[in-house]
């Protein structure tokens, strides 16, 4: 038994023993990184706190949590459901996120395959142009936007101008989102075409069977871009949405802050709270995907 | 005099021999004077004149002319003998039995009548090919066809002579049993789970498999019962019908397919004709080469061209503007509702309906040119079948890519031509409806800060490039630096770390931009601890400098969590054997980071860094949001932007708030451009062009 005490007198780390610099190194690091966590976490934690604190009214009150001011209530989550618009907007972002994403997956699939295993005349000058294309800001075009809607409404009026915008979102997504599923496909190994095609199958049949299964990862990450992009934009909503029954959440919110009549800033903590909630649960899922496919579609564009 | 070739070639090049004795003497008549010397020339060229001249009473061609006034009449009485012979058929069969009938009777007599032209011409020695492959294929397949058309029947008027009821009860009970004996299984499994003798997964694995076992027998048996039983037996066969028909038409077409490209054909054309004809009418080229199908689908574009692409740029059917010659007169003159953006928007529409019209011609030209001229060389235009070959093949990229094509075309060019067209013209608060070309009036107030608009613009630019450089060079010090920091070995709740840090980049920006604004306002919570621990009050939305620095903290904090992901992804997986290998070489720990990590993490995040400037440029959410590009300063900044402002905030500003379209277009401009050569100059050097990779 003496022997097995002893045991722990050994130093049975793979790593050298840390000397007093060391040692003072690792304390700096763990508190440069929960100060920096603090610096993060605090903000949010306000929001989150004042988006509950019953006793404020159409202002803020922050740093008064200990003096009695604060009350735990829902009522600036009820008055978010019952006095605005919260409700639609949600469902006007959603349904242009979802919108823009299929319409991004429909259109890219397409291209992407076609870029990545066909050699066309045309293809490198129209990828370059793609390319150049796609640096020009979507803020370019915006006094062009409006009167187009304009003009395209007269002709077909059931065209809104949310479906407008998500024209907008999957035409300017096309370019770069081409070139992820592009640079994917490429690192595929196109035996598994030529078998495919030898086997009888057309091309059509060979993107659906052999090639989409093997890249759904990038797909669903394309979707999941493309569906968030309209959640987190701000400006061209602005630019093209007039009505509040049409907003989107970004800008219903805004009206939350920055408008007199409509002023509530702990409803905006609310909203703000309730629309982060299931995005930062959906990044922190999915993180290591969301990450990876940004990385190869820069590193193979 | 036309050039005659001495043989025929076909689509890939093989040479044969022509069948045309006519023409194969002028080829070779000419081929002669080609090569003789110049004394003989006159005398083979009279010769050949003279060949020519008694074309009429060549005994070849009129022999050829027999064959096709023959060939008439036999298709003439065809036609009545196939209605007669339909007639006799039993009316009773499928349309498709009857349709091969039809056609086998049809190819059955051709063979007996073209057998004796086919060393003739090869026009009749293709339609006998053709009419031998019908006539040899086709009796199976038919008779196949009325064999599982009778299985099928058989399968629909299939009744069981068994008790449904007692079957039904059968089932029942069979499915109890292998119920009983999936419990029982169950129970096994989790005795042993009990035990310990397999594991969680195990169990629950094991019990999958057990279920699907079950559902399997239980499907099995189903099938007894005769509902199902007819139900399925219908289902397969039609299947096997449909399929077969199917495959058989395709082996069938494939196998013409191929009798048409090892069958040359002779013609007498020389000239393109149909190429010239059909130039300017795509599908009727089409038509006269014999190829119906694609002549309906180049119509189609021939609609496109003449009732909508050509009639819109000449100004009918237009919303308001004028065509093509909108884009001139940008409504000058016109009346007093009618706005130059839209004359201008439509002129570009139109031409970009004019330029899909240019496409559809250009098309049109090629495939006439392609298929008339190997027809003249000697290959057979392609029939539908072979066409959609082709298509599906060839033209494959361009089809699938037209969606794209069209939304890049309205959605991306449109505008950005509007917005560069735009920058020429003097639209500006006045001139809201109807605006002139300006030239390049505004790119010049621009360039020189002239102007309401134009005086400011350095002075933003200048404000525009230092934010972009300290607030994405803050942002990837600080996110970098925690990625360094949590990637050591020795530092524990690393999953924690990362949760918190991913959190700025995971909450929406705008909801902390906004939420940022309230607490540095005047009265609000970060301005308070501001004061109190400093001792000083800073009006920070009203002072520049303060909102400056606090917009380059604020992204350093938003941006920092997006490059603390990228790095440590690519942190982690930096080989740990270079790490070991400069420990023995006895490199210290800073020696270590600035050789091996730093250069790895920067090659591989290079161009997401690059995008992240290029990103910070045009960030007009955070400047908007937080502040609205204020503090204003009139005396410095004028009335239209703010201390804060940047350029793209500044462009939303002047479009959006002040009407200053025409500036802002020109801004744009300038700063797409710019972002451009940017980009380019980027790309160039990324390793994918290099390797032609594109």
């Amino acid at each position: 038994m003496k022997l097995f005490k002893k045991k722990q007198e050994f130093y049975l780390s793979d790593r050298q023993p840390l000397t007093l610099m060391g040692k003072l190194m690792l304390t700096l690091s763990y508190l440069i990184l929960i100060g920096w966590s603090i610096v993060i976490v605090w903000p949010l934690s306000q929001m989150v706190i004042s988006a509950f604190n019953g006793n404020q009214g159409r202002y803020l009150i922050l740093n008064r949590v200990t003096d009695g001011s604060y009350e735990f209530s829902m009522k600036h989550f009820r008055f978010l459901f019952e006095e605005t618009l919260y409700l639609t907007w949600v469902k006007n972002t959603l349904f242009i996120a979802l919108a823009t994403a299929a319409i991004t997956i429909l259109i890219v699939s397409f291209t992407g395959y076609a870029y990545s295993r066909f050699r066309f005349k045309g293809r490198k000058p129209s990828l370059m142009a793609i390319m150049l294309i796609q640096t020009i800001p979507a803020f370019a075009g915006i006094t062009a936007y409006f009167t187009m809607h304009s003009v395209i409404s007269s002709v077909a009026p059931f065209f809104s101008r949310q479906m407008m915008l998500i024209l907008i979102y999957a035409g300017g997504g096309i370019a770069s989102n081409t070139f992820i599923l592009k640079g994917y496909m490429d690192s595929i190994s196109t035996e598994l075409d030529d078998a495919a095609k030898i086997d009888g199958c057309s091309n059509m049949k060979v993107y659906r069977l052999i090639i989409m299964p093997i890249v759904r990862p990038m797909l669903s990450i394309i979707a999941l871009w493309s569906f968030i992009g309209p959640f987190m934009d701000y400006m061209l909503p602005r630019v093209l949405l007039t009505n509040p029954n049409d907003y989107t959440l970004a800008q219903g919110l805004f009206t939350l802050m920055n408008n007199r009549e409509t002023l509530n800033q702990p409803a905006f903590a609310a909203g703000g709270l309730l629309t982060a909630l299931p995005i930062v649960i959906l990044f922190a899922v999915l993180q290591k995907q969301l990450i990876s496919g940004l990385a190869q579609g820069s590193v193979k564009g | 005099m036309a050039k005659y070739s001495k043989v025929l070639y076909d689509y890939i090049g093989r040479e044969y021999e022509r069948k045309n004795l006519y023409l194969k003497e002028v080829a070779l008549l000419q081929e002669e004077i080609k090569t003789a010397p110049k004394s003989d020339k006159n005398a083979l060229k009279n010769q050949l004149r003279e060949f020519i001249s008694k074309k009429d009473k060549n005994p070849y061609l009129l022999k050829l002319k027999e064959y096709e006034h023959k060939e008439k009449r036999f298709l003439e009485e065809l036609q009545s003998k196939t209605k007669t012979y339909m007639e006799t058929m039993d009316k009773t069969l499928s349309s498709a039995v009857l349709g091969l009938e039809k056609t086998l009777f049809q190819s059955k007599q051709k063979v007996d009548f073209y057998e004796a032209f086919t060393g003739l011409t090869y026009d009749a020695e293709y339609a006998y090919r053709e009419s031998s492959i019908n006539v040899k294929l086709l009796p199976t397949i038919i008779y196949n066809i009325k064999r599982l058309e009778e299985e099928l029947r058989k399968a629909e008027k299939f009744h069981s002579e068994e008790n449904k009821e007692t079957i039904r009860g059968e089932i029942d009970k069979f499915k109890k049993e292998q119920k009983a004996v999936y419990d029982h299984r169950l129970q096994e499994l989790k005795k042993k789970r009990r035990d310990g003798l397999i594991s969680e997964k195990a169990l629950k694995n094991g019990q999958k498999e057990l279920k699907k076992n079950y559902q399997y027998a239980v499907n099995v048996k189903e099938y007894e019962h005769p509902d199902k039983m007819k139900r399925e037996l219908v289902k397969s066969k039609k299947f096997e019908l449909k399929d077969y028909i199917k495959v058989n038409r395709r082996i069938v077409a494939a196998d013409i397919a191929d009798a048409r490209r090892t069958t040359p054909v002779e013609t007498m054309k020389t000239l393109p004709v149909n190429t010239v004809l059909g130039a300017l009418v795509p599908g009727l080229g089409q038509l006269l080469n014999k190829q119906p199908v694609k002549a309906a689908l180049f119509f189609i574009g021939l609609l496109f061209i003449y009732a909508a692409a050509i009639p819109y740029a000449l100004g009918y059917g237009n919303y308001q503007g004028n065509g093509i010659a909108g884009l001139i007169t940008l409504a000058e003159g016109a009346r007093r509702i009618d706005r130059s953006l839209i004359f201008m928007i439509e002129g570009i529409v139109a031409i970009v309906l004019l330029l899909f019209a240019a496409g559809i011609f250009i098309a049109n030209f090629k495939d006439i040119r392609s298929v008339e001229k190997s027809y003249i060389k000697g290959s057979r235009e392609k029939n539908w079948f072979e066409t959609t070959r082709t298509i599906e093949e060839e033209g494959f990229p361009y089809l699938v890519s037209i969606p794209a094509l069209i939304v890049i075309s309205f959605i991306v060019l449109v505008p950005i031509f509007t917005a560069i067209l735009l920058s020429f013209t003097g639209m500006d608060p006045r001139n809201q409806s109807k605006f002139p070309w300006v030239g390049i009036q505004n790119y010049r107030l621009i360039a020189l800060g002239q102007g309401l608009a134009g005086s400011v613009f350095w002075r933003i630019l200048g404000w525009t490039l230092i934010w972009t450089l300290t607030a994405t060079t803050l942002a990837i010090f600080i996110g970098f630096g925690l990625a360094l920091l949590a990637n050591n070995p020795r530092i524990k709740g690393k999953a924690f770390f990362r949760m918190v840090y991913l959190l700025p980049w995971a909450v929406p920006a705008f909801i902390t931009i906004m939420f940022f604004s309230i607490m540095f306002s005047n009265t609000g919570a970060l301005t308070e601890i501001v004061t109190n621990v400093f001792g000083v009050s800073i009006d920070f939305k009203n002072n520049t400098f303060w909102s400056r620095f606090i917009l380059v903290m604020m992204q350093g904090w938003l941006g920092s969590s997006y490059v603390f992901l990228l790095s440590t992804g690519v942190l982690q997986a930096i080989p740990e054997d270079l790490y070991e290998a400069a420990d023995i070489d006895g490199a210290n720990s800073w020696q270590k980071i600035r050789k091996i990590t730093l250069p790895m993490v920067l090659f591989q995040t290079a161009p997401l860094l690059v995008n992240q400037y290029t990103f910070n440029f045009n960030n007009f959410s955070i400047i908007y949001l937080f502040n609205g590009g204020g503090p204003f300063n009139p005396s410095v900044y004028g009335n239209l932007a703010g201390s804060s402002d940047i350029l793209i905030s500044y462009i939303y500003k002047l479009t959006m708030d002040n009407q200053y379209q025409s500036i802002g277009a020109a801004i744009s401009i300038v700063i797409s451009i710019g972002l451009m050569i940017f980009a380019f100059i980027g790309y160039k050097n990324s390793k994918a062009f290099k390797e032609e990779r594109l």
